[in-house]
């Protein structure tokens, strides 16, 4: 029905700031690492803005190929959090 | 020898495909390809509020239970609705169309006109169609691969929104007087924006069958028999591509609804629920910066009988406390025993605020003064992060719906997202 899992976890990133480029894609994490394992990204499926208050919060929607997950950078605490993932098999089944 | 406009096509209708669905396949690369739909709040009972084409294709569209959406099939992914992202489509789509032309209008959060009236020669002197493509292909580079637009151009807007859902998904058409009338001859009375069976059972009363039949009859007879007011004229001069839309309105009326998932009578449910609805109200008179002196309070019944009271006060008022007063004095003339299935209020006869105004009455001004202090805190913290302690039960049951009809709202209800 709805294959999103909740995680709301705070993950390491390493983030790639390219000098040129589109502007939805000037900034977007490389990889992450979660739950002892290093995820690197592939695609960029969407990154878009919104807000916790005055807060700015920036989600990236990113794939590894398989999986979807949604990562959201707070702006003000310069914080980076895996708040859900889609696991790509659980739709392909 | 009908009319028709031979004005050359200076509208651009966009209009994004399944916009809410394409939105979360951009997003999830998993999911493209699918049958996924779009819903406020996941529950057993839920509809579909927007299905992706994938989903239209095995028969699952706007109003389909997941239910019945998962008896068609099984592999049916439902998602909630996530408002920021549909927003950030809606900027993207309103940033490329504004770059063509400073009159552009957005119809609704998925769909928006660019009027080249006065444009075209000095700043875009290329035809249409190569403008259509680029916006398509614009918003496949800068937003997602996943984005799909359908590029309507016409004369007027009405036909220019006609092109743009002639052929879905991801079409560009342009209708003009050098086809409108086989254009015509292709459709059904009910495919014509703005004809449902409401009109359309008018229109056959009339010996109206066919869109030809429609584009044959005379304005008199449109005006007169047919529609019976100038509504008539206008459709005769909107089906020949004769621009009768571009009209601002008047901003009429403020509220809310609601529907309750368990239909109940109890006042200590339903109490803090129609508390919650006043203060959604109170913040969007606020944001629209206008004053009420009307309310009107309603509700459907379990029955299926409705009940209404509405009622003009002397003064004008904006604060939370003075709508929940009003109203809850208008709630409580209803049949108590009913049990409520959706109940609303709207304010009505508005005027511009007058809260720059300081009263000679101090607790006029304390009124405005919390308000004002209150409405500030929910802006730096998030809405409704200090509300009436009544209303607490509401919040954490009445969700916001996304507003399909209009944008005047939006920027607010991302606060509250």
């Amino acid at each position: 029905m709805d294959p999103t899992i909740e995680i709301k976890q705070r993950v390491d990133v390493v983030v790639v700031y390219k000098k040129h480029g589109d502007l939805a894609s000037l900034c977007m994490p490389y990889k992450m690492r979660f739950r002892g394992q290093e995820i690197e990204f592939v695609e960029l499926g969407l990154r878009h803005q919104t807000v916790a208050g005055k807060r700015m919060i920036h989600v990236f929607d990113m794939s590894d190929g398989v999986n979807d997950y949604r990562l959201e950078f707070d702006a003000e605490t310069l914080t980076w959090t895996l708040v859900a993932m889609i696991e790509g098999n659980y739709v392909r089944d | 020898m009908y009319g028709i406009n031979h004005e050359n096509a200076q509208i651009i209708f966009c209009d994004l495909n399944s916009a809410f669905a394409m939105a979360e396949q951009q997003a999830h690369p998993s999911l493209r390809g699918r049958p996924i739909g779009i819903t406020n709040r996941l529950s057993r009972h839920c509809c579909v509020i927007a299905a992706s084409y994938e989903a239209k294709a095995l028969g699952i569209k706007v109003g389909t239970r997941l239910d019945e959406a998962l008896a068609l099939c099984p592999d049916f992914v439902m998602l909630e609705s996530d408002p920021p992202k549909y927003h950030h489509m809606y900027k993207q789509l309103a940033r490329i169309m504004k770059s063509y032309s400073p009159n552009i209008k957005m119809k609704s959060i998925d769909e928006g006109i660019i009027d080249f009236h006065g444009t075209t020669e000095i700043v875009n002197n290329r035809p249409l169609e190569e403008i259509g493509f680029e916006i398509k292909q614009r918003m496949k580079q800068e937003v997602g691969s996943w984005m799909k637009v359908n590029i309507g151009i016409a004369p007027n807007r009405f036909l220019a929104k006609q092109a743009a859902s002639w052929h879905k998904p991801d079409g560009l058409d342009r209708i003009d007087h050098r086809n409108l009338i086989n254009y015509y001859k292709s459709i059904e009375l009910t495919d014509l924006t703005g004809i449902a069976s409401h009109y359309e059972a008018r229109l056959n009363a009339a010996g109206i069958f066919t869109p030809m039949d429609f584009l044959q009859a005379s304005s008199d007879t449109l005006r007169r028999i047919v529609f019976k007011s100038v509504v008539g004229d206008d459709w005769y001069q909107r089906l020949r591509g004769y621009e009768v839309d571009n009209v601002t309105t008047k901003l009429g009326n403020v509220g809310r609804q609601w529907v309750l998932k368990t239909p109940s009578a109890d006042d200590n449910f339903i109490l803090p629920c129609f508390q919650y609805l006043c203060e959604t109200t109170g913040k969007k008179l606020r944001y629209q910066g206008v004053d009420t002196r009307g309310i009107l309070v309603w509700a459907h019944f379990r029955t299926g009988e409705s009940w209404y009271v509405r009622r003009m006060f002397k003064t004008t008022f904006f604060t939370d406390a003075d709508i929940y007063a009003r109203a809850l004095y208008l709630f409580n003339q209803r049949p108590k025993h009913m049990v409520i299935q959706s109940m609303g209020i709207t304010c009505y006869q508005l005027t511009p605020s007058a809260r720059n105004q300081i009263s000679l009455l101090d607790e006029v001004n304390k009124d405005e003064w919390l308000t004002t202090a209150v409405d500030e805190i929910n802006e730096q913290y998030g809405t409704f992060k200090i509300f009436s302690a009544n209303a607490l039960l509401g919040t954490q049951i009445v969700k916001q719906k996304i507003p399909f009809g209009g944008t005047k709202y939006f920027e607010l209800l991302l606060k509250q997202a």
